[in-house]
């Protein structure tokens, strides 16, 4: 591939982050703008930023890695990531919303009146948000490598340093512009090539990929293993992605409960849409680009397709217009997870009354990114569509619980909440640590791969366990909570606390 | 101010001051909310009954869909080996048709729950009524 088109198409998706960011700092002043950006944002921008915003590294380049190496199978993982945000709209969105709280950490303390529960979920907001992070900047450092030639490094630090100063200068108001831009940015990316890839393969007389039975069907393998993996990948994503502290700052930036459901609802569409194409990629990437798989660089399938299947200036052209979605994808999640991560923790260190809450958001987000940068340039590289299932698996074990059963359940109280917390947190938290370190092999590895089918049952049923046992410690408003959290707000209602 | 008592010469009518006044206050549901007397805890775990309800709808449903194909094409293989115009069944369902699926679920969802919540808003605000027709 020609390094030069690579080099410019990332340039100018850098520069159109740094400028549309910056275009954000014009209009954002107070903290409302940075945190929530005033809360004024309207559906189809909101959702267009959320899309923007969720399809990172693992949707834009994971999927199809993963489709050409392992077929059907594979095809679970976008379905999840999209399920996962019916769950969101049917449980969370909008009660979420009329909670009227910043970040997770606040809403545990809204519900729950403990300033215990706070400190626990701002530790999990920070540990899913590593989880996540790591495999976007060794995406990053993949894609520029196979790209320019670079070594890894280069594209892992550009993103890391272009994510903190689009969070320093302009906080979340800037943040939703970029990711809008950027959700639009990668579905043209993916969708244009996929014409010309389409008519090299007509033209080419339509093969067939040539693949094991195994590759076709989903289960080829057939075998309990399978089933387990493939139940668990769904539990981690369609529970996980109400928890994932990004996507859940950006329902507070919606006006009301109203448009937060109806921002859900076109979420849902735009993922839908978008999920159509990486399949394409992956199914051609079988038949022409098969060989990526033995050299353990499925996941730049994308990448490679046009100068193989097109070839000459358009093959460049279009290879640039996927490394720009690419190298979009890995700014918008960076940006938003940072952005989210941040702003739990400036919140923190602002409460303690030494510096103002945007200095305290701006110390944050260049502090956050420190880790798992440090980790993206150390740690071994795992597939990045499986590597986000450990992020997905922690929320849907921590979080999951805490919202839902928050919500719709007045029986919930701190010391449940805390159980259930750290329960889920240490499973889910302690099998990412012993797969990357230790590579356990058979059904314990499998376990530790795929922690979501026990870890969220046991952070359940510790919540809801505890709960009952310390029934005496429910808060004593909770009624008044309820209230709050399902009345419509054109309401007249009382909804202190 | 005279210290003399004041004579009345006309009729006087007398009367009990207590029929004079309304037979009950009339109550709103707003109130019985804001206070959280019994009815106004009856309204609100209603609603949000009918909303968890509406929710657990569409968990089910996604249940026996989505979470029923694995099962499905572990058990069938005359489904994974169907095939239209050349391409196997699953992935038409899984790359495609889950979707479109998906998205009309979240939809009728939607209205169902907007529609709950209007009613509720009449029940508690009947004078809304006339703002929004």
């Amino acid at each position: 591939m020609n390094a030069t088109y690579g080099i410019v198409a990332i340039t100018l998706v850098a520069l159109a982050t740094l400028a549309i960011g910056a275009f954000g700092l014009r209009v954002s002043r107070t903290t409302s703008d940075f945190y929530v950006a005033s809360r004024s944002v309207s559906p189809v921008l909101n959702s267009s930023a959320i899309g923007g915003e969720y399809l990172s590294a693992a949707s834009f380049l994971g999927v199809a890695g993963l489709v050409l190496a392992h077929g059907a199978d594979m095809l679970w993982y976008p379905i999840g990531w999209t399920t996962g945000y019916l769950l969101l709209l049917v449980f969370v969105a909008a009660p979420l919303r009329r909670s009227g709280a910043y970040t997770i950490p606040d809403f545990a303390q809204v519900r729950l009146q403990s300033v215990g529960v706070r400190r626990i979920a701002t530790l999990l907001v920070v540990g899913v948000g590593w989880l996540y992070l790591m495999p976007q900047f060794q995406g990053a450092g993949l894609t520029m490598r196979t790209v320019t030639g670079a070594p890894g490094w280069v594209g892992t630090v550009l993103v890391a340093v272009i994510v903190v100063i689009n969070v320093v200068s302009g906080g979340m108001r800037s943040i939703t512009f970029v990711q809008a831009f950027q959700y639009w940015l990668k579905l043209t990316a993916l969708l244009v090539p996929v014409f010309f890839l389409l008519h090299a393969w007509t033209s080419d007389g339509q093969p067939s990929p040539v693949a094991p039975d195994a590759w076709f069907a989903p289960f080829g393998e057939s075998d309990a293993m399978g089933l387990y993996a493939t139940y668990s990948v769904l539990i981690a994503t369609f529970l996980g992605t109400m928890g994932l502290p990004h996507v859940v700052v950006r329902f507070y930036t919606n006006p009301d409960g109203h448009a937060a459901r109806r921002t859900t609802l076109i979420v849902l569409a735009l993922l839908g849409g978008f999920y159509l194409l990486p399949t394409i990629y992956g199914v051609l990437g079988r038949i022409y680009a098969s060989d990526l798989i033995s050299a353990g660089r499925a996941d730049a399938v994308v990448l490679e397709l046009p100068s193989r299947m097109v070839g000459g200036t358009t093959g460049e052209l279009l290879g640039a217009l996927l490394t720009a979605g690419a190298f979009g994808a890995f700014l918008s999640t960076s940006s938003g997870l940072t952005m989210s991560i941040a702003g739990v923790v400036g919140q923190g260190l602002a409460r303690t009354g030494a510096i103002s809450t945007i200095t305290g958001l701006r110390l944050a987000a260049v502090g956050c990114v420190m880790v798992p940068l440090v980790l993206a340039l150390t740690a071994d590289r795992l597939p990045v569509a499986n590597s986000v299932t450990f992020a997905f698996a922690l929320a849907a074990s921590t979080f999951c619980p805490l919202l839902v059963l928050g919500i719709w359940w007045r029986g919930l109280t701190a010391k449940g909440a805390i159980a259930g917390l750290i329960g889920g947190g240490l499973c889910a938290g302690v099998a990412p640590v012993l797969t990357i370190a230790r590579q356990p092999e058979g059904w314990f590895g499998l376990l530790m791969s795929q922690p979501a089918a026990w870890s969220v049952p046991v952070g359940f049923a510790l919540m809801v366990g505890v709960s009952l046992l310390t029934r005496a410690d429910i808060p004593t408003n909770v009624a008044r909570t309820m209230v709050r959290l399902h009345t419509p707000e054109r309401l007249d209602v009382d909804r202190r606390f | 101010m005279t210290d003399e008592p004041r004579v009345y010469t006309g009729r006087v009518r007398v009367t009990n001051p207590l029929t004079s006044a309304p037979a009950h206050v009339r109550r709103s549901v707003q109130q019985e909310i804001d206070e959280s007397t019994g009815v106004g805890e009856v309204y609100m775990r209603s609603l949000i009954r009918s909303q968890l309800r509406a929710a657990l709808t569409v968990t089910t449903t996604l249940i026996l869909s989505i979470g029923a194909l694995p099962l499905v094409f572990l058990a069938f293989d005359s489904v994974t080996e169907f095939t239209i115009s050349g391409i196997p069944l699953p992935w038409i369902v899984l790359g495609v048709l889950v979707y479109p699926a998906l998205l009309l679920l979240g939809w009728v969802y939607l209205r169902q729950v907007e529609r709950a919540e209007q009613d509720f808003t009449e029940l508690v605000e009947p004078q809304r009524q006339d703002d929004s027709s």
